[in-house]
């Protein structure tokens, strides 16, 4: 036995060692596979509808029956490479979900598209459930927005909701700065009786005060 | 903390530095320890003079809320060593021949050969390491039909990666009987690989985001791809993943760069801890 040369990575397409697919791949099909059987062709069937960008409904819509981690991955994946303010409104929903892992996975999606996004935060923030305020805070921890910062002092300002405050004073730690720490310590003040919420922003004062 | 470092009028704060080292983290899975501020620090006060920025913390918020990632790129170059060489980061190849490939060599049959890939190949040294590596310290080398393919989207290296001809800088690290062995010294002092070690390796020119010249390139056993998604921007890395994902037998092995994680990029893998390193598992 011994190192051996085959042609079969020759990017030909008369290589007959390119992976077939099974089906057509028309977007209409590419949908139907969605809910096959077999979770490989479901996850190449997601892959390919990359190249379809009217395909995202059914994409955001096959993410909540889809148990496949690896599936669901693709279909992030393609959301991602599709992207626009269509992607951005149909996973907002899905902050909703009982789902963690589909709710990280939109988390992570939307942190992509910071200019679609920046619309629908003030609404997020004011959400009636605070579940989907600390995830709308989680979004704004890597969505490269100018503007991320402010929304996150508006947080600290107007919240009322513990976890949702823990969330954004965490957040200002990495993204806060100095002129935010009048606001930091009046929020203290006001949270005096909850521990977490004092050390938190004593973390954060310290972060900013040296810099 | 350590003390921060000046250099002309520009400074970074503890608190500064501390922020920056968390985003770095979160972007690119590397974690600067306190004892690495001074390194940091002098490259992040020359990306601010580059940049024209007063203070550090114009630089930041530049740094932090640009959307197309170029400066994030420009200060993961600075921060990271770009250079390729034989038998660099060895442990992994010590984990190829002493752990990865008897995994990957279960079940399989006399008329299935193992397949290894090297992306991307640059100018070649990681895949003619992996070929030394194999000949010299795999003893499965007699009982398997071996396929290493070595690709880059770049075909100006793959033309240097398939001359074979290297600086003694980057042969450096190849024991001396294994150069006298494999190489020939030309007259420019120059070592060229040769035919024994050059017929071992195919390759290949392809683009990782090319998902259809991708579909050429499937059921690999192991998977080296190395120092190639730190440079990808967030969308980029996480299609490169399914991409690779796609070019893996299950249960192929994939072996990133040492300072890079794939858990940060995806959820497709699963990781697998070998006693050399740890690597990462197509379920």
């Amino acid at each position: 036995m011994a190192f051996v040369k085959r042609k079969s990575t020759e990017t030909t397409p008369q290589d007959s060692r390119e992976e077939r697919r099974s089906h057509e791949r028309d977007m209409a099909t590419l949908i139907e596979l969605l809910q096959d059987e077999n979770a490989d062709e479901r996850r190449h069937a997601a892959r390919d509808l990359a190249q379809f960008p009217d395909s995202t409904q059914a994409l955001a819509d096959s993410l909540c029956n889809e148990k496949s981690l690896v599936v669901r991955q693709a279909i992030f994946d393609s959301l991602l490479s599709i992207g626009g303010k269509d992607v951005v409104d149909l996973l907002i929903p899905h902050l909703k979900s009982e789902d963690a892992n589909l709710r990280n996975g939109v988390i992570e999606v939307l942190q992509g598209f910071p200019q679609e996004v920046a619309p629908r935060i003030a609404s997020l923030l004011n959400d009636p459930d605070s579940d989907v305020r600390i995830f709308a805070v989680d979004v704004l921890q890597l969505l490269a927005h100018p503007k991320a910062p402010d929304w996150l002092l508006e947080v600290i300002r107007d919240e009322e909701h513990v976890n949702v405050i823990g969330a954004a004073v965490d957040r200002l730690a990495e993204m806060g700065q100095p002129h935010m720490i009048p606001d930091l310590e009046r929020l203290k003040e006001r949270f005096s009786d909850v521990p977490y919420i004092c050390f938190s922003v004593d973390v954060c004062l310290k972060r900013l005060s040296e810099g | 903390m350590q003390e921060t470092v000046q250099e002309s009028d520009l400074l970074i704060k503890d608190g500064e530095f501390a922020r920056f080292r968390d985003f770095f983290y979160r972007k690119t899975g590397i974690y600067f320890e306190d004892s690495k501020r001074y390194f940091v620090d002098k490259r992040l006060i020359t990306r601010v003079k580059i940049l024209n920025y007063k203070t550090f913390r114009e630089y930041f918020t530049h740094l932090r809320f640009e959307t197309d990632g170029k400066e994030l790129e420009q200060l993961i170059n600075a921060m990271t060593v770009n250079e390729t060489y034989f038998y660099r980061e060895s442990y992994q190849f010590d984990c190829l021949v002493n752990s990865a490939l008897s995994m990957v060599g279960k079940g399989k049959t006399a008329n299935e050969s193992i397949k290894i890939w090297s992306l991307p190949s640059s100018t070649g040294e990681e895949a003619y390491s992996i070929a030394l590596y194999l000949m010299e310290n795999w003893p499965g080398i007699n009982d398997y039909d071996i396929e290493l393919f070595a690709s880059d989207i770049d075909t100006s290296v793959l033309e240097k990666a398939r001359r074979a001809v290297y600086g003694k800088r980057s042969v450096e690290g190849i024991p001396l009987t294994l150069k006298k062995k494999y190489f020939t010294e030309l007259s420019d002092g120059r070592l060229q690989a040769d035919n024994a070690l050059r017929d071992c390796v195919e390759f290949t020119n392809v683009n990782i985001m090319d998902s259809q010249a991708m579909r050429y390139y499937r059921n690999f056993d192991v998977v080296f791809c190395r120092n190639m998604l730190i440079y990808f921007d967030d969308k980029s890395r996480r299609l490169a993943a399914e991409a690779i994902y796609d070019a893996l037998a299950p249960g192929g092995i994939l072996f990133l760069g040492h300072s890079e994680s794939m858990s940060r990029i995806s959820s497709l893998f699963k990781v697998i801890r070998f006693p050399e390193t740890i690597a990462y598992q197509k379920a």
